[in-house]
This record gives structure tokens, C-alpha cells and sequence, in this order.
């Protein structure tokens, strides 16, 4: 790699400007969309008598939205600069907000080079470099010539040294499998995945044929009435137990079917440098995950599962080109060891030893009580108000205070080495595995009782994560939380030769 | 003998870990030994915005009363006007100096570390390493009052772009500078 000098970088001028068609280009493509509005005005017309005045007044507001449009594509192009420097691409962007991306070479994953139809006939070309942050933290150069596409992509390769040598595609050759589910296995992940997605479909169907339905089904008055004149005196507990049994076996029936339709034949195999996950009865799906992709390992499981020593285990993955992003199921029910298996072969996970994991403060017990235990106490007084039975409820408040308890004994964190560990959960547990070199921020959050309490929640953002849900210690003493988050960031640089992303 | 100082070494390290608790962190601000704070010009940004909100709310809060008054004669206006006014002072004139005040920034060895927020206090760490890109943008309030925004692009999702708001031209461009040293130096 070239010598960076420390000190002043000269600027990277943003001097060049896409090509001169993409004005009228973008406004050809928009164009399709004011055209929607022509059967409503013709149906405005057509309600004021075919006033011929009216369309002319229509036809005059669609050509100043027109000419509007043909201004703003305009101005656009003209306020789009971009430019390509000693180590970073520069582009310069928008109309009321001005923005300057700089993306270093460095931190470009690929470069594309999109070619729509109309830009096919034109011979432009739309360059999307990719960063690892996912699509929002693209560069997109919309519509320059062919020529410069390639220019552009070549400069960056050039820049990137000599680029990272894709591993050449590995055939297993009668590999045996990392982990396979056999028949049983599904059924019995069938039945843990309990669903009531067929009261969904239910009402999908009655909203299709509402309009043939002799009544209307969205009146409420009208169902209490069905039921008084149906149930009656019929509204007895073994009627009502026979219900709820028939929507639970229902709801069962449909999860093991869910279940097969999805994970039916499932194997996941290792391939050189990826993994390769099959499964899928009606659709089949085939989906590759480079292990070097790999961003942390989420173990969960549930109450009843975690008895019979079943687990989940969850890969995340940044996506990119050709492979799948996301959370990525990889083992929908396995045992222990055989999810250690699949860990070790990723290369840098495992599971944490027992006895390691350090818990959190006790006054995340403190904070669960104020967060459960009050809001029902306060929903059992304002029910008291009305029937004093109510109050029979307060007999539920030791569970509540066990549970805190619980909650703060399940929680805990540890880490070991490259990897931090955080489990949380009581009913369903979570265990996060994420090597610390994969951390991309990390936030600590006090919230005002945090405050009063001396507390705080320390949360860990990583690449290809879905929006909610990542590893987040809760409720560490503040201290505590500072060391770790130091921890953490002097670990991080260390091991920061890419951003790890890695391609 | 034992028992009390069992309990007097408790409350010494309780004590002790008081004043940990409060390390650096006052009830509303920042304290600028530890965190540089914004350029006075965000400020003025952040009130300009909360006027105009507050002119939304206030001709919202306006025609509820007017019909309100339409409806029902002998309502009295000032029931819903007398706290909304009261409302809308607290946002435009004191709220903005309290959100301004938690705001802060540090660079603090291989990381940058931004804090904000009032109710709940976040400080986000980003390792300079981990930076993809980095932004210098301005909109056109912000160009009127002379500050801009620094945003750090992450690969990261929740925190996938970390924004610090009110800077000068110079000290963001500064910061930025550094940011691209070491992300060239991380390479090597």
C-alpha cells in the first residue's frame, strides 16, 4: 500500500459532472407517474358535464408540474459533482441541503455497474459503489457514459491494491454434512413453533367477500348479538375450554406445517470458505454465507426447549453481492454440541465456558420492579375502584417480584478473549456470541432512573443487524460500563486492519 | 465490633462508588473538562427549529379553539390557550438550551465520543477505525448561522450514521481529516 503522510491531505476536487442526458433521462422515467392522474382527472370531467374549460385548466396544471419537474432534474444535475482522488472518491450532492461524501478507497466493498433500458440505448451507465454499511452508505453516480463506468471502476480496483482474491468456488465433494434435520426433527421444531397465523387468514377471507356476506362483518353490535343469541345459555366452561383447545390445536397444526413447508430437508454443509444452507419443501432455497461475513452468533431458546436441551442458533451476516444479508437461521433445532460444531467451523465463535459470566447490577432487580410491578399495582387499584374483586389480583404480586429476581440472574456477560458473551431472557433466553473485532459502535444509554440509581445500559451495534434486537447489556454499574466500553474500543483498534467487514 | 465495621467499610465503598457514579455527569450539562461542547450557533439552529414546530402547534392549538368556541359558546379559551402557551414557551426558550448543553464530543484516543440527550443521556463511541465515510453537510439554517454537521458513516445498523450537529467549518473539516488519517493508518 502506498504511504499515507500524515499532516494536511490535499482536498480531492469534485469536478466532473455526469452526463448532460440524465436531466431528461430521469424526467422520462417520472413521467409514467403523472400519468396516473389522467383517468381521475377525465372522471373529474366527466362528473362536471364535460366542461371543456376544466380539462383546460387540468392540461395547463400538468404542464407547469412538467416544466417543474424538467427544473428540479436540472438543477439536480447541475449541483451533482463528483470527483476521484489520490485514495477517496468525492461526491458532492444535493439542492437545499449541500452534502460532500468522501469514501476512501479502502472502505469500498465492490463497484457496480447498473445499466437500466433506457440508459442501455443511450449508453449511460448508473455506478453504485458499496460500502460496508449497507445500502443507505452507497455512492451512487446516476448515469454516466459507459467509458467513464469502467474508468471509474477500474480506478477504484487500482486503488484498493491488488484487490482481494475471491476464493475460488470449492464443490464439496460428498462432504458429510455440518448439520441436517431429519423428519422428526422438523416435526418436532413444528411443534414449538406455534402459530396463529391462520386467524390472519380467516379474517383475509372475510374481508375479500364482505361484500357478499348478507351482513356487514365490521359491526360490532351485530357479532355481540350473534353470540348472546348463539352462546345463551350455552356459555359454560367446557364449551369455552373446547374452543380455546380447538384454536390451540389449530394454532399447533399450522406452526408444524409452517414449519415443514420451510425447513424441510434442511442441511447446511461447509464449502471452502462459506457455509451453504438447503432447506425448503414447496420452495427450495439454496443461500451462501461466507464465514468471513459472519458478524455474531445468536443462540436462543425457550422454557420448554431449554428443559429438553434444544437450541436455536441465528448467524448474522452482512449481505452484498450475491449473498444474503440478515439473521440468517442456521440451526433451527439442535443440541448443544452439535451447535458447537457448527460455531467452531465459523472459525472464530464458541460457546462461552460455565462459570465465566459475570451478572449485572442488583439494581436491575430495583428497575424490573418498578417497570412490571407498578403499572400493575396501579392497574389494580384503578380496577378496584370499580369492583373491589379485583383486589384478589394483588395475590400475583410475589411473581412479579420473583421474577425480577429471575430476570437479573439470567442476565449476564462476559468477556473472554476476542468475544464478548451477553445472555438475557428468563422464558426466552438469548445468548449473543460476537467477536469483539465485528463491534462497530458501542452506546451507553442512562435513562433518568438510570440516573438516580447509578446505572447504565450498554448497547452494541453491529453490521447487517435487523432494526430491533442486538446485544445489550442492561442496567451495568456506571463504572463498570465505562471500563467495558474502553475495553472494548482498545480491542477493537487493535484488531482494525479492515473495518471487519471483511470482504 | 466486627458488624459495625463490616458496615462501615460498606458505606465507605458505597460512598466511594457514589462519587464514581457521578463521574463527570451533572444533572443537565455536560461539563466542557470532558466534552467539547456545540458552537453557540446550534443553538440559535435548535430555537429556530423549535419556533417554528411551536408556530405549527400554536395555530393548531388556535383553530382547536376556535371551533371549540363555535361549538360550545360559554367555553372558556384559555382552558386549552393558558397551557399550550405555556408549553410552547418551555419548548422554544428553555428546552433548546437544555438540549444544547447535554450535547458533546470527545476525541478521545482511538475513538469518538458523542453525547446528547436530556430525559436519556446517550453516548455513542465510535472507534475511528470502524468509520466508512465521513460527511461535512450544511442545510441552509445551518449555513445562515455558520455551523455544519459532521456525520460519520458506520457499517453499523441502530448506529449505522453518527451525527455531530453545530460545528465550525473548520474544527469539522478538522475532525474529518483525522478520521481519514486513521482509517489509512488502520490499513497498514
Amino acid at each position: 500500500m502506498t504511504p499515507r503522510e500524515n499532516g494536511a491531505a490535499e482536498v480531492t476536487t469534485a469536478d466532473l459532472h455526469v452526463h448532460p442526458l440524465t436531466a431528461p433521462l430521469n424526467f422520462i422515467k417520472g413521467a409514467p407517474k403523472m400519468l396516473l392522474g389522467l383517468p381521475a382527472i377525465y372522471a373529474m370531467g366527466v362528473r362536471n358535464g364535460r366542461d371543456w374549460g376544466v380539462y383546460g385548466g387540468f392540461a395547463l396544471v400538468a404542464l407547469v408540474f412538467a416544466l417543474v419537474a424538467i427544473l428540479f432534474h436540472w438543477v439536480t444535475y447541475r449541483r451533482f459533482r463528483y470527483g476521484v482522488g489520490a485514495g477517496e472518491i468525492v461526491i458532492e450532492s444535493g439542492l437545499l441541503t449541500r452534502t460532500r461524501r468522501l469514501i476512501p478507497f479502502d472502505r469500498v466493498q465492490d463497484v457496480d455497474i447498473e445499466r437500466g433500458p433506457l440508459q442501455r440505448l443511450f449508453g449511460l451507465a448508473t455506478v453504485r459503489i458499496e460500502t460496508g454499511g449497507g445500502k443507505s452508505d452507497e455512492g451512487v453516480i446516476d448515469s454516466v457514459s459507459l467509458r467513464e463506468a469502467d474508468r471509474l471502476r477500474d480506478a477504484v480496483r487500482a486503488g484498493r491494491g491488488s484487490g482481494a482474491a475471491t476464493a475460488p468456488f470449492v464443490m464439496s465433494s460428498g462432504n458429510a454434512p455440518l448439520f441436517a434435520m431429519g423428519l422428526g426433527r422438523v416435526l418436532l421444531a413444528g411443534l414449538f413453533n406455534f402459530s396463529l397465523v391462520y386467524l390472519a387468514g380467516l379474517f383475509g377471507i372475510l374481508q375479500t367477500f364482505d361484500d357478499f356476506l348478507p351482513f356487514d362483518p365490521y359491526d360490532p353490535a351485530r357479532w355481540i348479538g350473534i353470540a348472546k343469541g348463539q352462546i345463551g345459555g350455552r356459555f359454560t366452561a367446557p364449551a369455552l375450554l373446547a374452543v380455546l383447545g380447538v384454536a390451540a390445536t389449530a394454532g399447533i397444526v399450522f406452526g408444524v406445517l409452517r414449519t415443514v413447508a420451510t425447513d424441510y430437508g434442511f442441511c447446511l454443509v461447509t464449502q471452502g470458505a462459506r457455509l451453504r444452507r438447503t432447506r425448503g419443501l414447496l420452495t427450495h432455497s439454496d443461500v451462501a454465507l461466507p464465514k468471513r461475513r459472519v458478524q455474531l452468533a445468536l443462540i436462543s431458546t425457550g422454557p420448554v426447549r431449554r428443559l429438553l436441551g434444544w437450541y436455536e442458533l441465528h448467524l448474522q451476516t452482512l449481505g452484498g453481492a450475491g449473498t444474503v444479508g440478515g439473521r440468517q437461521p442456521v440451526a433451527p433445532l439442535a443440541r448443544a454440541d452439535e451447535i458447537a460444531a457448527i460455531l467452531a467451523e465459523t472459525g472464530a465463535l464458541r460457546l462461552p465456558e460455565a462459570g465465566t459470566l459475570q451478572r449485572v447490577s442488583r439494581r436491575h432487580v430495583l428497575r424490573t420492579l418498578l417497570g412490571t410491578a407498578v403499572p400493575a399495582l396501579l392497574a389494580i387499584a384503578l380496577a378496584a375502584f370499580f369492583r373491589t374483586e379485583a383486589l384478589w389480583a394483588l395475590l400475583a404480586m410475589p411473581a412479579f417480584v420473583a421474577t425480577a429476581f429471575l430476570s437479573r440472574r439470567a442476565h449476564a456477560y462476559a468477556s473472554s478473549g476476542d468475544l464478548l458473551f451477553v445472555r438475557r431472557g428468563l422464558w426466552q433466553q438469548k445468548l449473543w456470541v460476537l467477536p469483539v473485532a465485528k463491534i462497530q459502535t458501542v452506546t451507553i444509554t442512562r435513562s433518568w432512573l438510570q440516573r438516580k440509581l447509578g446505572l447504565a445500559t450498554l448497547t452494541i451495534d453491529t453490521a447487517g443487524a435487523p432494526t430491533l434486537g442486538g446485544p445489550a447489556i442492561v442496567d451495568l454499574k456506571l463504572a463498570r460500563a465505562h471500563a467495558l466500553a474502553e475495553a472494548l474500543g482498545r480491542r477493537s483498534s487493535y484488531s482494525g486492519r479492515k473495518s471487519g467487514t471483511d470482504r | 465490633m466486627i458488624v459495625y465495621a463490616a458496615y462501615a467499610e460498606r458505606a465507605t465503598a458505597r460512598a466511594i462508588s457514589c462519587r464514581v457514579d457521578r463521574f463527570g455527569y451533572g444533572k443537565r450539562s455536560v461539563p466542557s473538562d470532558v466534552f467539547t461542547p456545540l458552537e453557540r450557533g446550534q443553538l440559535h439552529v435548535m430555537r429556530l427549529r423549535a419556533f417554528g414546530v411551536a408556530c405549527l402547534l400554536g395555530i393548531a392549538a388556535l383553530a382547536l379553539a376556535v371551533a371549540l368556541r363555535e361549538r360550545f359558546p360559554a367555553f372558556p379559551t384559555a382552558a386549552i390557550l393558558a397551557p399550550v402557551a405555556l408549553l410552547l414557551i418551555y419548548f422554544v426558550i428553555l428546552a433548546p438550551q437544555r438540549r444544547f448543553r447535554a450535547w458533546g464530543y470527545r476525541l478521545a484516543g482511538e475513538e469518538l465520543q458523542v453525547v446528547h440527550g436530556v430525559w436519556t443521556q446517550v453516548e455513542t463511541h465510535v472507534p475511528l477505525a470502524r468509520v466508512q465515510h465521513v460527511d461535512v453537510s450544511q442545510g441552509p439554517l445551518e449555513r445562515t448561522l455558520a455551523v455544519c454537521r459532521l456525520v460519520l458513516h458506520t457499517a453499523g445498523t441502530a448506529n449505522s450514521v453518527v451525527v455531530i450537529p453545530g460545528l465550525a467549518r473548520a474544527t469539522a473539516e478538522a475532525i474529518r481529516d483525522e478520521v481519514r488519517v486513521r482509517i489509512g493508518q488502520s490499513e497498514e
